[in-house]
């Protein structure tokens, strides 16, 4: 039984303008004391074609582990996954996601320029145009004269900018975000926030991130969907008004920042 | 921007005006030492120490007629035959031992006991079972070569970091691929320094080896110059192969790791 059509009465996934759309989601893991931790319980969420949308919420309200349901790394237990009209355990070459982890995970052993084209080794695309798509993402993130630099010579922020150019080579219709700049220090973060939505506009894939920072969530997202723990549902889901490049200073922008402040 | 000037610095300069006086200084030490063997040698009896000149002379004859580059040919194809076997046996088994918990545990008491038999014993063992042949030399740098490499790749396996891992599953990246591209790169620097403690072991041991299991080759030599107490001939034979084992090492290994592992930091590397 495919986890696109579980439950009775559930339409199939359809093309309708949504890049992914959950329903009734739900996830248990094993507790503790042999007892079941509802981890997620009926999550609905609809992220449109080219959007951002920020998952936000404390830690253990089931962020991460909603991403990598999406991300197709963890299944289900009940509920219907669609991505891109099609239920998610059906590979499609057409709508590739990347996924960002929270730290970098550059492979020491590799330039900048080679752990970007790593991305493209799973596959079976030729070395030369492996290297001209990698030297033309570094190219994209501003690390053009780096390339040829090993992970230890590169600062946190261009560390994460080669991370985010492995996840951008593919061309990703999706890109997934699992608190990505969270350990960058707060001018670098914000330096990266305005590259990302610079790219945003570039490519223009649909982004989901997962954050436990308002601030950061209130800045990017098109959409923040706003989670509780125990069990995880969505509390909330607030579309942010105001036009990018925001500025927290900003009255509009800091009425959001408060409101959701309230809200977690 | 900001943190593009914090930039790690690329290049270490200075670092090459360091080299060339740590040469000259070393250049010195060796024509020092080598004084002193010459003030020594005044007063003593060539038979006890002889002095450099009469080790030339020795080494030239031995060079004159060939045997020199003969012997040493075929003890360096013994120890790079055993060392070879060493590799083939270890790599994949210290990778497999690694890999597989239940069998590591299993196998872990069996190194140790390899490594403290002596070199010794398994060149006895190997006259009984090889008599006077190539095999005894390549069989006892075998045994001794093998331990070292099995342990160091073993360790190796065990470094690597499950986070690459789950990036390269992430990228739907096969396991062959995952084998080749994250292990593999890994494990080198670890097989790297095993093979050439190995490999210096083995040239060491493949001398005794010789001396008691073979009619040819460098250990063979010295004994025979031993025996017939041509003292100048050992020291002849013994300086060609100190000077050989340095050359390998500074010319082509040290190079070698330096150029594999450029990808470490300075205090690692």
């Amino acid at each position: 039984m495919a986890a696109g059509e579980t439950q009775t009465g559930q339409k199939p996934c359809a093309d309708d303008g949504q890049t992914i759309s959950l329903t009734k989601v739900s996830k248990t893991f094993p507790g503790p004391n042999g007892d079941r931790l509802e981890v997620l319980k009926d999550i609905d969420l609809a992220v449109k074609d080219h959007s951002i949308v920020g998952l936000l919420g404390a830690s253990g309200a089931g962020k991460s582990t909603l991403l990598n349901i999406i991300a197709g790394i963890i299944k289900p237990d009940r509920g219907r996954v669609c991505i891109c009209g099609a239920p998610s355990d059906e590979l499609t070459d057409w709508c590739v996601a990347s996924y960002m982890f929270q730290d970098d995970r550059l492979l020491p052993w590799r330039t900048a320029l080679h752990n970007v084209e790593f991305a493209l080794e799973a596959g079976s695309t030729p070395k030369a145009e492996r290297v001209r798509r990698a030297g033309e993402v570094i190219r994209l993130v501003g690390l053009d004269t780096f390339e040829d630099a090993f992970p230890y010579q590169l600062s946190g922020g261009m560390r994460s900018r080669v991370a985010l150019a492995r996840s951008l080579v593919t061309e990703p219709k999706i890109l997934l975000m699992d608190e990505p700049f969270s350990r960058l220090d707060a001018q670098t973060r914000a330096h990266l926030h305005s590259e990302l939505l610079r790219i945003h506009g570039i490519m223009g894939m649909t982004v989901v991130f997962v954050t436990h920072d308002v601030e950061e969530a209130v800045l990017l997202a098109d959409e923040v969907a706003v989670m509780s723990p125990r069990p995880g549902t969505i509390r909330e889901i607030v579309p942010i008004a105001p036009p990018r490049p925001r500025d927290p200073v900003e009255p509009d922008v800091a009425a959001y920042i408060r409101r959701l402040r309230a809200l977690i | 921007m900001a943190e593009m000037i914090e930039q790690r610095a690329l290049a270490v300069p200075a670092r090459r005006s360091i080299r060339f006086g740590i040469f000259f200084e070393r250049l010195l030490l060796v024509a020092a030492l080598g004084a002193v063997w010459w003030v020594l040698s005044l007063s003593t009896p060539p038979y006890v120490l002889p002095g450099p000149g009469r080790v030339w002379t020795a080494l030239r004859v031995i060079a004159a007629h060939g045997d020199l580059w003969a012997n040493l040919g075929i003890t360096f194809w013994r120890v790079a035959l055993g060392f070879v076997f060493a590799t083939i046996v270890g790599l994949p088994f210290g990778i497999v031992l690694g890999a597989n918990r239940r069998i590591g545990e299993f196998f872990e008491p069996v190194l140790p006991v390899l490594n403290t038999v002596s070199s010794a014993i398994w060149a006895i063992f190997a006259i009984i079972w090889f008599g006077i042949s190539n095999a005894t030399t390549i069989f006892v740098v075998f045994m001794t070569a093998m331990p070292l490499i099995i342990t160091n790749v073993w360790q190796g396996t065990r470094a690597v970091n499950a986070d690459f891992i789950e990036l390269a599953r992430v990228l739907r990246m096969p396991d062959w691929k995952i084998m080749a591209k994250i292990y593999l790169p890994t494990i080198l620097p670890y097989f790297f320094s095993g093979a050439r403690l190995a490999f210096g072991f083995g040239w060491r041991v493949s001398l005794v080896a010789e001396t008691i299991g073979s009619s040819s080759g460098v250990g063979y030599r010295l004994r025979q110059a031993a025996d017939l107490v041509r003292t100048d001939q050992v020291f002849a034979w013994t300086l060609t192969l100190v000077f050989l084992m340095a050359a390998l090492e500074m010319g082509v290994l040290s190079p070698l790791e330096r150029h594999l592992f450029r990808w470490k930091k300075e205090a690692e590397a």
